[in-house]
């Protein structure tokens, strides 16, 4: 089976690559079957190829992961049925395959999610995906009553012809599924615990991979059916700009708190998708979505395979039971660097090159509080993106165990070792992908990225060359290292983890050491961050359901099983509508 | 020529960058009413430390640490020009812009910290944490400014930001400049805003595990940080520089500014330095922004 | 002439250039560095730890002659045992003294540091500091003020610009003496050897 899933995975990157520049294009008139005028395709767009590009890679790296979990024949079908269904999500040309597509999706991941999830982490998701699906139905409708088509083509004039009030509801219905999907704050609810609770080998698929749906739906959303030109300056704009600022400076400073890796990690999934779904609030943002879009799923991809690595070899998730791992698994650790690094959008590698292209796409829309805010978001994400590297590997070992522990299997570490090249890549040369943006950009009749070299990314207004920042920064390094290694001071190793200045004390196995680990409780203690941490969208929540418990209550009254009771009740209200049909 | 030319860039920053660091202490000493030491002292406290017999180390990453933490000041250094027209003492600055340079100024902070962490000192970590949280809040306010400063501007390049100002910044735009000097207090680790290297309270923090020659590291790099962080506020608030008399004037009158600024202050705690800089600069600089963008043109 | 007041002065009084040493020049300038910049360790271990605070403050201000206080051991090139040293103290100066990084000096205080002083009676203090540690200067006095503190830096600092002192190089030497007598107050509370393990030091990076 894992061989199996290897050759599937393969299989589907050398698919998605011959559909790259194609024009392939298949549709059938439904007529045949009895329904009249509906017309369904798919079309391989340069857009569609690329989210399918990124669906492969993420199969691609968790196939080669499986071979180190049990898993069920089942489960691997449910997996092909999934990516089967997500192909068919980007390759759809009509809102109605899409939508069988987003609900084979959400059903796959609900029985996935059943092999690991406990039973209340399952309700809240399916809830939450059945809301989700049942509002894309709701808002296709509103939108085919106007167009009578499914057809991407025919959305614009659709949506133009729906009344005022229509279109507001109609745009509502769509954003209500598609920030469910993608965890937007206050949407998020389902989200944690399935993060959390759901197989490693498939959490990193569902950060990476099934989260970008959600912005590939959005962006059909806005260049083929709102027009995106249209859309600066426009209540829907606005929403989803704040909607996103809120996703990012609320879940980072959420992040900060937890003391799960996983949970760590799902809200630093919710704090980058908020800077895509906020850059799509501008016409010219989408360039930078794309590249975000790309960036993260690498990124995430690569640390939630290397947490994955940690926990199937410690068997511990939590930052407060790991630490002090650097020296026995070293591999790990310089590639969960370069993971962070990348994260937290630092220069020499790519992760900074999405984020600059995002900069100053708000920079020359003249967007400068969501700029402010955006950059402070990044600033403030160093704290969980410190607290995840030092609480796994720096600092002290909590248990005599992790002393004598191995490295990573080589399994979890090829996967990393390819992302972290492909970052290191677009470090070096961050305009390699552009051309490939502008197609689409060209392709969705948008202003492109103005592209020079493979090496420079930027506009006028400001840019950068990748090459020379790489170089200078190795060879700035280098020096000091150089020099660093020629002084006559040497470098005495301590002799064991305990010889540190400690005021004069000798710190032992019961001290404690490992810091860390906890940081980012003191931030409670800072006005609005602490009524952040403090409050939690689970409040509106359980206030819903406990609203819904009480109103199913008074329903169980009047059906309470005693059946005279019920007869009266009945014949009262036959009573009635007799007194109301004769009148 | 663009080697050499880093060279002589870094070579400024590290002398000049020493001797204000003299003069910051003998300065202070001046305000506390003592006769203080030589501007020398702390390029002699540097050497010093570089001839030192030993240093320990515990691990790799704990060398590796100090090393990328003076490659991010260096980096910062060789982005920022020093002059706005000339071609000499430019660096690397027209392949970069702003936004790599304040990514690059966290760079070196964030390497350190996996030194700090790898060294298994509790105290350092501490400091670590403090600054990080310090971070964020001194950088709003000041990315507040920036990015006005960028728009008024039209461009997110460091020498056309400090050429193009017929009025300099700080006159032009007030409010901008003085919550970009709070956040800028705060950079140079001054009081009120000294949080992270507390000596009594967490062990001088970060640097509690380092000795010797990594100690005279983070001494140097700190120097030329200093510096390079001293032109940029010269380049983005004071109309920039035409020469080193100009430059070493303006960076001057800046440093002065921080010093005095930072003898008079007690020490916030670190809740309530954050809590102060997300309040009243990042305020001064909101209306800042609304001024210089709705008014200002 | 070999110790205490009258040795001190002599010290104090020698010229600096008046020995000549056979000192290679990165030494040399070494040690003219060594001896303008002294981080001191903000220890106090004794009853004289009152006097350092004037000592580093505006009345005294040690800093104009190159002297501050460092807060970690790490950081330190001087550890100042001021006074009486009591066991709990030593095992306490001990760690601090070998987690400093070579080279290190040590400067008394006090005639408790020399043989006990009014002390000497006392079950739970060391009469010479001598023995548990190599001391590099003394100065004398109940408490010594801060006057005296200075010229005892000043002629440290004089000793040092010599490339006289080697007081470290002395402690690794006679380590097996030292760590007698240390553990013969201590017994099995003595810090562990870490940065005295000489002999197992493989070099590092």
């Amino acid at each position: 089976m894992r061989v199996l899933s290897l050759i599937i995975s393969l299989l589907a990157l050398w698919g998605v690559s011959t559909l790259f520049g194609s024009e392939a294009h298949w549709q059938i008139d439904m007529g045949s079957f009895g329904l009249e005028g509906v017309v369904i395709g798919l079309k391989a767009t340069a857009l569609a190829n690329f989210f399918a590009l990124l669906i492969a890679i993420g199969f691609f790296s968790i196939s080669l992961i499986a071979s180190k979990y049990k898993l069920s024949k089942g489960f691997y079908a449910l997996l092909y049925l999934l990516l089967v269904s997500l192909f068919l999500i980007v390759y759809a040309e009509d809102y109605l395959l899409f939508f069988v597509g987003w609900e084979v999706m959400s059903v796959t991941t609900y029985l996935l999610f059943s092999y690991d999830l406990s039973r209340e982490a399952l309700i809240k998701y399916i809830v939450f995906a059945l809301a989700s699906a049942m509002s894309l139905l709701g808002g296709i409708m509103v939108l085919y009553s106007a167009s009578h088509s499914f057809l991407y083509t025919d959305a614009h004039q659709g949506f133009i012809a729906l009344s005022a009030t229509l279109q507001v509801i109609f745009i509502l219905l769509m954003l209500f599924a598609f920030f469910i999907k993608l965890g937007v704050i206050g949407f998020h609810y389902w989200l944690m615990d399935s993060y959390e609770q759901s197989s490693d080998f498939f959490t990193p698929y569902l950060s990476a991979v099934l989260s970008k749906m959600g912005i590939y739906a959005l962006i059909i959303l806005l260049v083929y059916v709102v027009d995106i030109h249209m859309i600066s300056g426009t209540w829907l704009a606005y929403t989803l700009a704040i909607m996103g600022l809120l996703s990012s400076i609320i879940a980072t400073f959420k992040a900060v708190n937890e003391d799960s890796m996983k949970r760590l990690l799902a809200y630093s999934s919710i704090a980058q998708l908020g800077y895509i779904v906020t850059v799509l609030s501008m016409a010219d943002g989408l360039g930078g979505a794309l590249y975000h879009s790309l960036i993260h799923t690498l990124v995430k991809l690569l640390l939630f395979i290397n947490i994955a690595g940690i926990i199937y070899m410690t068997a511990r998730s939590k930052f407060s039971e790991l630490g002090g791992l650097i020296y026995r698994m070293p591999q790990s650790f310089v590639l969960l660097l370069i993971g962070i690094i990348s994260l937290a959008g630092m220069p020499p590698l790519a992760g900074f090159a999405s984020k600059f292209l995002i900069y100053t796409t708000l920079l020359e829309g003249g967007n400068l509080l969501i700029l402010s805010a955006m950059l402070f978001a990044s600033a403030s994400a160093f704290l969980y993106i410190y607290k995840l590297i030092y609480g796994i590997y720096l600092g002290h070992p909590t248990s005599k165990r992790y002393e004598t522990i191995r490295e990573v299997p080589l399994a979890f570490l090829i996967p990393q070792y390819l992302l972290s090249l492909l970052l290191i890549v677009a470090g070096v040369y961050p305009g390699i992908v552009i051309p490939y943006f502008n197609t689409i950009l060209k392709e969705l009749r948008l202003e492109t990225i103005p592209f020079e070299s493979y090496t420079i990314l930027g506009s006028e207004m400001a840019s950068y060359n990748g090459f020379v920042l790489m170089s200078a920064f190795v060879g700035v390094f280098v020096l000091i290292l150089l020099f660093m290694l020629s002084l006559r001071s040497k470098a005495k190793e301590a002799k064991d983890r305990f010889d540190i200045a400690y005021c004069g004390e000798v710190p032992d196995e019961g001290t404690h050491l490992h810091y860390g680990f906890s940081m980012g409780k003191e931030l409670k203690r800072v006005g609005f961050i602490g009524v952040i941490l403090r409050n939690s969208s689970s409040v509106f929540y359980d206030y819903i359901s406990r609203q819904l418990f009480g109103f199913a209550t008074v329903f169980r009254k009047l059906y309470s099983g005693n059946l005279s009771f019920n007869f009266n009740i009945a014949a009262l209200f036959a009573l009635i509508l007799l007194w109301w049909g004769l009148r | 020529m663009i080697i050499l030319d880093l060279a002589l860039m870094l070579i400024t920053a590290y002398f000049v960058g020493f001797i204000y660091y003299g003069l910051y202490r003998n300065i202070t000493a001046r305000f506390q009413r003592r006769i203080g030491p030589t501007i020398f002292q702390s390029f002699y406290d540097s050497i010093k430390f570089f001839g030192k017999k030993e240093a320990i180390s515990h691990g790799w990453m704990f060398y590796l640490g100090p090393i990328i933490m003076a490659t991010g000041a260096i980096m910062t250094l060789f982005f920022i020009p020093f002059f706005y027209q000339s071609e000499s003492f430019s660096g690397l600055s027209g392949y970069g812009n702003l936004f790599l340079v304040l990514y690059l100024m966290l760079l070196g902070p964030l390497g350190n910290a996996m030194g700090v962490g790898v060294g298994g000192n509790p105290f350092g970590v501490m400091g670590v944490t403090r600054g990080l949280t310090r971070l964020f809040a001194l950088e709003l306010p000041f990315y507040i400014a920036v990015v006005a400063i960028m728009s008024i501007s039209q461009s997110a390049d460091i020498a056309t930001i400090a050429g193009s100002q017929t009025t300099i910044n700080a006159f032009a735009h007030p409010l901008l400049f003085i919550a970009a000097l709070f956040s800028f207090v705060a950079m140079m680790g001054q009081s009120p805003f000294d949080v992270v290297g507390a000596p009594v309270e967490v062990y001088s923090g970060p640097a509690s595990e380092f000795s010797g020659k990594f100690l005279s590291l983070l001494m140097s790099q700190s120097a030329i940080f200093s510096f390079a962080k001293l032109v940029l506020m010269v380049n983005l608030f004071l109309g920039g520089a035409d020469g080193f008399f100009e430059l070493l004037w303006k960076t001057f009158v800046l440093f002065l500014f921080v010093i005095a600024f930072g003898a008079i202050y007690g020490r916030f705690k670190t809740p309530q330095s954050v809590d102060f800089l997300i309040k009243v600069p990042t305020v001064i600089a909101i209306v800042g922004l609304i001024f210089a963008t709705a008014w200002g043109n | 002439m070999d110790e205490g007041f009258l040795k001190e002065q002599q010290v104090m009084e020698s010229d600096l250039n008046s020995e000549t040493s056979h000192k290679s020049s990165v030494d040399f300038l070494m040690d003219w560095f060594r001896r303008r910049s002294i981080f001191v360790l903000a220890y106090g271990t004794g009853c004289g730890a009152i006097e350092m605070p004037p000592t580093f403050t505006s009345r005294y201000d040690a800093e104009r002659l190159g002297i501050r206080g460092a807060a970690t051991p790490r950081q330190a090139d001087v550890i100042i045992v001021s006074g009486y040293c009591s066991y709990k103290t030593l095992r306490r100066i001990i760690r601090t003294y070998e987690q400093m990084a070579n080279p290190k000096y040590i400067l008394a205080l006090g005639s408790c540091t020399v043989n006990g002083g009014m002390y000497w009676d006392s079950y739970n203090t060391i009469k010479r500091l001598e023995d548990y540690l190599p001391v590099d200067m003394y100065v004398n006095g109940c408490m010594p003020r801060p006057e005296s503190i200075l010229e005892g830096f000043m002629a440290l600092q004089k000793e040092i610009g010599d490339g006289k002192i080697s007081s470290w190089q002395k402690y690794e030497d006679n380590y097996a003496f030292y760590r007698k007598n240390q553990e013969a107050v201590l017994g099995q509370t003595v810090a562990p050897a870490y940065d005295a393990d000489w002999y197992l030091y493989d070099g590092g990076l």
